[in-house]
């Protein structure tokens, strides 16, 4: 990220949203929020004496809300650019970091702000989101967690400075149950394996099991997909380490009300036996959703998305980066459920894929395309609101024309034509009465 | 799609390939039914 920010030729703009998008490879047309941080980017240093004054807390995000970041403080330790932003939302206004600010670079007056780009081609890479639904208590219970939460409290830069703690009483717990496929593979939620988490749950469970010898942690699961280079053999690495793997749905989960404990319920496959523990922590795999951003992106640009939500591709297997609109490609778990090195592929295809018109300079599409007849026009305009492409627009003459890059042939306006004065070419309506014919002969 | 998944159907159906659904006006539906044809599904 940070050399990427540093490249002459890439510019970053965080903290912003894309509003709009118009025109077409070589020629989009894009709109850019650029929030307001309240923080002059340009006269920032990053010094951090503002976020020592400031006296509000709010909760961390980037921690999975389990610690608090002030009211004025970079996003997270690494972040690009390493400025300080505002959340207006809670801020009291007490103007503590303007007096502050040696720089004086925070700015309350400043404004969102629209800019427009001229850009070539665009890749769509906005990831995913973590299911967070009621399953197994979690949101009810304190110490059933999701593994982006325990990915934080593992982290040497986390809540807990990379101390293994549950949330109930900041105690380290010995026995964890991990559990997979949590809202997910499930034909009432979401029917798709997320692909990552199994190997997820192997990399905490390992990382807890090396760092604390004496814990002990199951694992329920109702396939182990290991499936990959190097993962089987990390799934048998993880198996001889001692961690348990059991092969069951956990059907039923509660919490100790005093120790805040929880008593989990499952029968293992292939056993008649019904499995009742006691655990200081459970820490849930769930399902990979669109992420908010993929949701909101498929809306301003109009993007089509598969069943599930996630973008859709060109071709599901021979062609997973591009999209149908020409100029616009998939990278990483935008597209669909991905691991990291499967999603590093897609990026690095995309950005080819990309640099392949932009090197040109030039495009070659089908010119398959609505051609109108002056003649036979009444002028009825239907054709101008069925267009989905917004590809046709009329002269001073009163006359039809069709931008042939905006128009993508699909014909509406040639079926909706009461004159037949608009045809498309290599689809004509002459065409295909001959085809119908020639299908349905008469007398057969 | 109905290739990848093996579907079978009829073989009294006839396929007519359109860039778009749009491209479908009610004038091409009349021509199939006056030729004859019992239905016509649009598939997309």
């Amino acid at each position: 990220m940070l050399e990427a920010n540093r490249h002459p030729n890439i510019e970053i703009l965080t903290y912003s949203e894309v509003v709009n998008v118009n025109g077409y490879i070589g020629n989009f047309e894009v709109e850019v929020n650029r929030k307001s941080r309240y923080v002059n980017e340009s006269k920032c240093i990053g010094c951090g004496s503002c976020t020592d004054v400031c006296p509000i807390y709010i909760p961390n995000y980037f921690d999975e809300n389990l610690s608090a970041r002030k009211c004025i403080d970079i996003a997270f330790a690494q972040a690009v650019p390493a400025i300080q932003d505002i959340a207006r939302e809670s801020c009291v206004e007490c103007f503590g970091c303007v007096d502050a600010c040696e720089q004086q670079a925070i700015d309350f007056s400043q404004q969102d702000e629209i800019i427009e780009l001229q850009i070539g081609t665009i890749i769509v890479a906005t990831g995913w989101d973590l299911y967070k639904g009621p399953d197994y208590g979690y949101g009810t219970y304190e110490n059933v967690i999701n593994q982006i939460e325990l990915e934080r409290i593992i982290a040497p830069n986390g809540p807990t400075y990379g101390h293994l703690k549950r949330p109930s009483d900041r105690k380290r717990p010995k026995k964890i149950l991990f559990i997979n496929c949590v809202g997910s593979r499930d034909v009432n939620k979401n029917p798709w394996c997320s692909v990552v988490c199994c190997n997820l749950s192997l990399k905490n469970s390992k990382l807890i099991q090396s760092e604390y010898p004496d814990s002990e942690i199951v694992c329920v699961y109702i396939d182990m997909r290991c499936a990959g280079k190097d993962y089987e053999e990390y799934y048998r690495r993880s198996r001889d380490a001692g961690i348990i793997f059991v092969k069951g749905l956990v059907g039923k989960i509660e919490e100790d009300p005093e120790t805040k404990n929880l008593i989990v319920q499952f029968e293992p496959v292939g056993t008649d036996s019904l499995v009742n523990m006691e655990v200081e922590m459970v820490v849930l795999s769930p399902a990979s959703l669109p992420s908010e951003g993929t949701v909101e992106i498929a809306r301003v640009m109009n993007m089509e998305k598969s069943p599930d939500g996630f973008l859709k591709e060109y071709h599901a297997r021979l062609d997973p980066i591009s999209t149908k609109v020409p100029g616009i490609y998939l990278a990483g778990s935008a597209q669909g459920q991905k691991t990291i090195e499967l999603a590093v592929s897609q990026a690095k295809g995309a950005a080819s894929s990309a640099g392949i018109p932009m090197g040109k300079g030039e495009y070659t599409m089908e010119l398959i395309r609505a051609t109108p007849s002056d003649e036979r026009c009444a002028k009825c305009y239907k054709c101008i609101e069925a267009c989905p492409y917004n590809a046709i627009s009329v002269n001073e003459s009163g006359n039809l024309v069709v931008d042939i890059i905006l128009c993508r042939g699909c014909g509406t306006c040639a079926a909706i034509c009461p004159s037949k004065a608009i045809d498309l070419t290599n689809f004509k309506d002459i065409q295909y009465m001959a085809i119908i014919d020639e299908l349905l002969p008469i007398g057969a | 799609m109905a290739g990848t998944i093996r579907a079978q159907y009829p073989a009294s159906i006839r396929t007519v390939l359109v860039p778009c659904t749009g491209r479908i006006g009610s004038d091409m539906v009349m021509r199939t039914f006056g030729r004859g044809a019992d239905g016509v599904m649009i598939v997309g």
